[in-house]
């Protein structure tokens, strides 16, 4: 009975296994998948008959099939414990034939498919023995065989995912653990800050009352000193007038001096301790997930509003700018980098709209700006009051041009303690640098001296020479759509020919206009440049010239070659055409005549057109020249001699 | 089952043969055990297994990364699994190169003292054998011996001598002797390195060595020279009854064989008296049998040079084994043959074991159940379990991955043991009892159809 029916029913299962298997697809499909599940389920005949035909399968000498066999196999071992105990008998046998790792069994050809296959294994295997390894010695052992000892890598899905969990929870139960511990300080320490920031808050709300009574008793004085100034440019009017301003807000004597410190250094506070702790506690208590949630309400709200009143204090400060050290950087920073991004200079635009003056200005604030900006008001102070002391002067240009060469000029140097003694040609004491030596080792020579020869050469600068970024212009010549070419060329636009400086209709403004109306300095300048680029373009047409010449050597030097190997080709192929009967083109006829049935055959892809290896033109090549009768043939040409010789130099004539 | 014990119960049936009938119904089931890991400790192949013979409890294994450990199979070290269904069994200790007086090169073989688990007995490539005291892990004593160790061997019942017998790559074999610490004998007579060695089952006195030159040599440790030398071309068709199988008609043959036997060392002429009485031997050579025992006799310490060049394998001698009543001695060789010998008459019984191949580089240790029904042969990745009367496979354990090297049945609760090059210790136990099943019910394995 049962064998009957493994012999009628049987059919149909080894026939499904094998119509599933015999595909070059990548996966195996569905629907056949399925029927060879509903009919190995129905009977353990069935199963196992699909478990001996599946292990013969694996047996094939073509890493397709087996590739599919192990879906299969996969498919059938995570639902069927018969299917499982059957296979598990013959594990190291299904091993070898998937994993490949006994030496003299290699995994078959196509050697793409059997890495897939060999990887797609050892995957089945890690999954099968995380979840069936409990129950099956046999798979246990496959797996720490092919782990431990051959050392096969796993991709250990399962662990890396479980330990990312872990890891995410260990996380958060950490920051949990801190938030809770941060919340009962907060607890504890409420009344204590809240007391606290009250307190600042009142003093520094004193502390404003005394200066805005002072300050309005204050005449708003020293603007006419330098009222006899003509100012050329709006931006340094600007400039001074911001200067001005300033001045008259952190205008401090020694009335008030106190006032103002007590203030900055409250403001400080304020700012440095008092906001940024109320602001992380109001983070604590939104984060935290405590059981006493109206606590924690009634802590938010009041927090907030301390922080508000924190924040109208501190705008109330700032709008009094005594203290405000903060604004005024903030302050002084913007107008910097405003003046920073006039200032960029592209190679072709000779600063001709912009005036000396201006010029001088940006070029000064220039090389201080980066000292500026992380130093003290006082000092950019300095600064602003340095521009505008030569304007005070009357304009004359001669010595603000000498200075901006010279700080064009100037090498910029690194900060460092060197800078302490710079200039100075004085020794230097050795062990008086207010270091404790006393319980130093051995004794101290306390009048040992640096000679200043010896200083100078430990403060030679090392520099690092810096490519500087030069922004290439666009080419702007005025295309048909309207726009202006975008391109980007050094020299030469393909489409526009040589790239000269444009106006912003693509109209090419002429040099010498342009130069009339720079300065002096500038046209100077200018020269120098034109000539260099001069010599740079007879260089460059020279270069040119001779790599044209050279290419032309070469062009005709490989039109020759070209020549001979043509020739050399039309002789191959002649003997390959005389000597073999069945050339290529004959092939191509045959296999015309075949007919379309042939061709169809010949497109559809089979699990032996997987074996064979591409053919690429070069093989084909290969092949050609290496037959033995072409190479018999080419012997023979050589054989030739002379001959040969003659006619290789003079193809024409053959 | 129940029906034996049933019977048992009733008086039907005696003790012996009921055990015999449990035990070998264990033996023909069994298979992997799930239940029962061994955590290799060992970093190569293992060459040596032995279960102590006093309690049946410890194995030690030996490795040719140089180290030894002793487990205790019967009790786990910890539990793993769901439902801790598998049971680790971890070293209690292990000694390796690290150890100060470990072994330099691999341990070839690794045998209990057989009185107790005090001692034990190490051999290595690096020529020496160690003696350890198992409680300090401490060599307390060492021989040197001349060349790289292939097999210690010390006999299970003497009561008068503590005699390890070693073979090596040298030809000779040496006795070395615990009780004095110095070699005790020294048996010349094989003519290339001796890769087995195995003491009679029967007599305290009577050694067996097979050698690399295909000679499987007896020895009376009490004389000089060699007494007997094996001769595969010497044979007799068919066996004498095992002891155990009593039937009316071999009665009286059964108690001349014992007595034979016990008269072996002390009268080799009753010996060969048997021999010759024996109904269902065959020896070919029929005119040399009576004047054979006379001549034995005389040339006794020089043998007849014939004689002496007798092979038992072609190819080296690579495994030997003595079936436990001390009446058959099983031996495989490098042509991958097993033969079977009958003890007394020194005669190739002829049974054909349907051995595929077996390796031939390296020594590997048989194992036999305690009836000597079977014999588990490692042949190359699998072991298979041999009929030993007819040479059938019976049983078939493939589960290493690399050559298998030893193997150690277990008497006492019918397991398996096996090691191979793979590392592993593999514990083949028989199926488990109905209420054992029950016990892991929740943990159980089953069909996960979806679709």
């Amino acid at each position: 009975m049962e064998e009957a029916r493994e012999g009628g029913g049987g059919g149909k299962v080894r026939a499904l296994i094998e119509k599933a298997t015999n595909s070059t697809a990548a996966e195996v499909d569905p629907r056949i998948l399925k029927a060879i599940k509903s009919v190995v389920r129905s009977s353990d005949s069935e199963l196992r008959l699909a478990a001996r035909t599946l292990l013969d399968l694996m047996k094939r000498d073509h890493s397709q099939v087996r590739y599919l066999t192990l879906v299969v196999i996969d498919e059938l071992f995570i639902r069927s414990k018969l299917f499982r105990s059957l296979l598990v008998e013959n594990l190291d046998q299904l091993l070898t034939l998937s994993v490949g790792f006994r030496r003299n069994l290699p995994l078959p050809p196509p050697p793409a498919v059997a890495s897939r296959l060999r990887s797609k294994a050892i995957e089945f295997l890690e999954k099968w023995n995380a979840s069936f390894g409990v129950h099956y010695r046999q798979l246990r052992l496959g797996f720490d065989y092919l782990k431990n000892t051959l050392r096969f890598q796993f991709p250990n899905l399962q662990a890396n995912a479980a330990r990312i969990q872990q890891e995410r929870r260990e996380r958060e139960t950490r920051t949990k653990e801190i938030l809770r511990t941060k919340f009962e300080t907060l607890r504890a320490n409420l009344p204590s800050i809240k007391e606290e920031i009250q307190s600042t808050v009142d003093e520094i709300g004193q502390c404003l009352n005394i200066i805005l009574t002072q300050e309005e008793s204050m005449p708003l004085a020293p603007l006419d000193d330098e009222d006899f100034v003509e100012f050329r440019s709006s931006e340094l009017q600007q400039l001074r007038l911001d200067s001005l301003k300033e001045g008259e807000k952190v205008c401090e004597n020694s009335d008030n001096k106190v006032v103002f410190d007590t203030l900055r250094e409250l403001y400080k506070l304020l700012m440095t301790n008092h906001l940024i702790s109320v602001q992380e506690l109001i983070s604590v208590l939104i984060r935290v997930e405590g059981a006493d949630n109206r606590y924690r309400d009634s802590a938010l709200k009041e927090l907030i509003d301390i922080r508000n009143r924190l924040i109208s204090v501190k705008k109330k400060c700032e709008e009094s700018g005594c203290a405000s050290t903060d604004a005024v950087k903030h302050w002084k920073e913007k107008e910097e980098e405003d003046f920073w991004e006039e200032c960029k200079n592209g190679p072709f635009e000779n600063g001709s709209s912009s005036t000396p003056i201006r010029q001088n200005g940006d070029l000064d604030v220039a090389s201080n700006s980066s000292k500026v900006k992380n130093e003290a008001p006082e000092r950019s102070k300095e600064n602003t009051f340095e521009n505008e002391l030569p304007s005070c002067e009357g304009g004359i240009t001669n010595a603000f041009s000498l200075k901006s060469k010279l700080l064009a000029e100037a090498p910029v140097m690194q900060w460092g303690s060197y800078l302490n003694n710079w200039g100075s040609n004085m020794d230097i004491l050795a062990n008086q640098r207010g270091m404790e030596f006393e319980s130093h080792w051995g004794r101290v020579d306390y009048d040992a001296v640096i000679p200043a020869d010896k200083i100078a050469e430990l403060n030679i600068q090392a520099t690092i020479y810096k490519e500087d970024q030069v922004e290439i212009p666009p080419c702007h010549a005025p295309l048909s759509t309207g726009a202006l070419c975008q391109r980007r060329d050094l020299r030469v636009c393909p489409f526009h020919g040589p790239i000269i400086p444009r106006d912003d209709e693509g109209n090419p403004i002429h040099q010498s206009t342009s130069m009339d109306k720079t300065t002096l300095d500038l046209q100077s300048n200018l020269v120098g440049k034109l000539a260099k680029q001069a010599v740079m373009n007879v260089r460059d047409a020279d270069k040119e010239e001779e790599r044209k010449r050279e290419n032309n050597k070469r062009s005709v030097k490989r039109a020759k070659l070209a020549r001979i190997r043509e020739h050399n080709e039309a002789v191959l192929r002649d003997a390959a055409m005389a000597s073999t009967s069945r050339s290529a083109d004959i092939g191509e006829d045959v296999e015309v005549v075949k007919g379309d049935k042939s061709l169809a055959r010949n497109k559809k892809q089979t699990l032996a057109s997987m074996l064979h290896k591409k053919v690429t033109t070069k093989d084909r090549i290969a092949q050609k020249l290496l037959n033995s009768r072409v190479k018999d043939s080419t012997v023979k040409q050589l054989a030739l001699g002379e001959d040969t010789n003659y006619r290789e130099a003079f193809p024409n004539q053959w | 089952m129940w029906k034996e014990i049933e019977a048992r119960e009733a008086g039907k049936m005696r003790t012996n043969s009921f055990t015999n009938r449990i035990k070998s119904h264990r033996v023909s089931t069994l298979h992997l055990s799930n239940h029962k890991d061994i955590v290799s400790p060992h970093r190569a192949s293992i060459n040596s297994l032995q279960v102590d013979l006093t309690e049946g409890r410890y194995l030690l294994s030996a490795a040719a990364d140089a180290s030894a450990a002793v487990f205790d199979v019967q009790r786990a070290t910890d539990y793993e699994g769901n439902g801790n269904i598998i049971a680790k069994h971890k070293s209690i200790f292990a000694i390796d190169k690290q150890h100060e007086q470990g072994h330099k090169y691999a341990i070839s073989s690794a045998i209990w003292y057989p009185i107790d688990t005090g001692l034990f007995i190490t051999g290595s490539y690096d020529h020496y054998i160690k003696v350890w005291d198992t409680n300090t892990t401490q060599v307390v004593m060492n021989f040197k011996m001349p060349g790289k160790v292939y097999r210690v061997a010390m006999s299970s019942l003497s009561t008068s001598h503590m005699l390890i017998a070693a073979g090596t790559e040298d030809v000779q074999v040496r006795l070395c002797d615990i009780a004095s610490g110095a070699f005790a004998h020294t048996l010349s007579g094989h003519r290339d390195g001796i890769m087995s060695v195995e003491w009679s089952t029967s007599s305290e006195w009577v050694l067996m060595t097979g050698g690399c030159d295909g000679a499987i040599r007896f020895w009376d440790i009490r004389r000089a020279g060699c007494f007997r030398v094996l001769d595969q071309s010497q044979t007799q068709l068919g066996r004498r009854p095992p002891v155990l199988e009593r039937s009316v008609t071999n009665k009286v043959l059964m108690s001349k064989s014992l007595s034979a036997s016990h008269n072996l060392s002390v009268k080799p002429r009753a010996l060969q008296k048997k021999s010759a009485n024996g109904n269902s031997m065959k020896q070919t050579p029929v005119g040399r049998i009576p004047a054979k025992g006379s001549a034995k006799q005389r040339l006794h310490p020089g043998m007849l040079s014939c004689h002496d060049r007798a092979t038992a394998h072609y190819g080296a001698v690579t495994g030997l084994k003595v079936t436990e009543d001390g009446m058959y001695l099983l031996s495989a060789g490098s042509d991958s043959r097993i033969r079977l010998w009958d003890v007394e008459s020194g005669c190739n019984t002829l049974v054909n074991f349907e051995t595929v191949r077996l390796q031939t580089t390296k020594a590997i240790q048989l194992a036999t159940t305690q009836d000597s029904a079977l014999v588990f042969v490692p042949c190359m990745t699998t072991v298979k379990a041999f009929d030993v009367w007819t040479g059938r496979t019976s049983l078939s354990f493939r589960s290493h991955y690399e050559c298998v090297n030893c193997c150690w049945f277990s008497s006492q609760d019918q397991d398996l043991y096996t090691g191979g090059n793979d590392r592993q210790i593999l514990v083949w136990s028989p199926s488990r009892l109905v209420s054992d099943e029950l016990g892991d019910r929740f943990v159980q394995d089953t069909d996960n159809w979806s679709d």
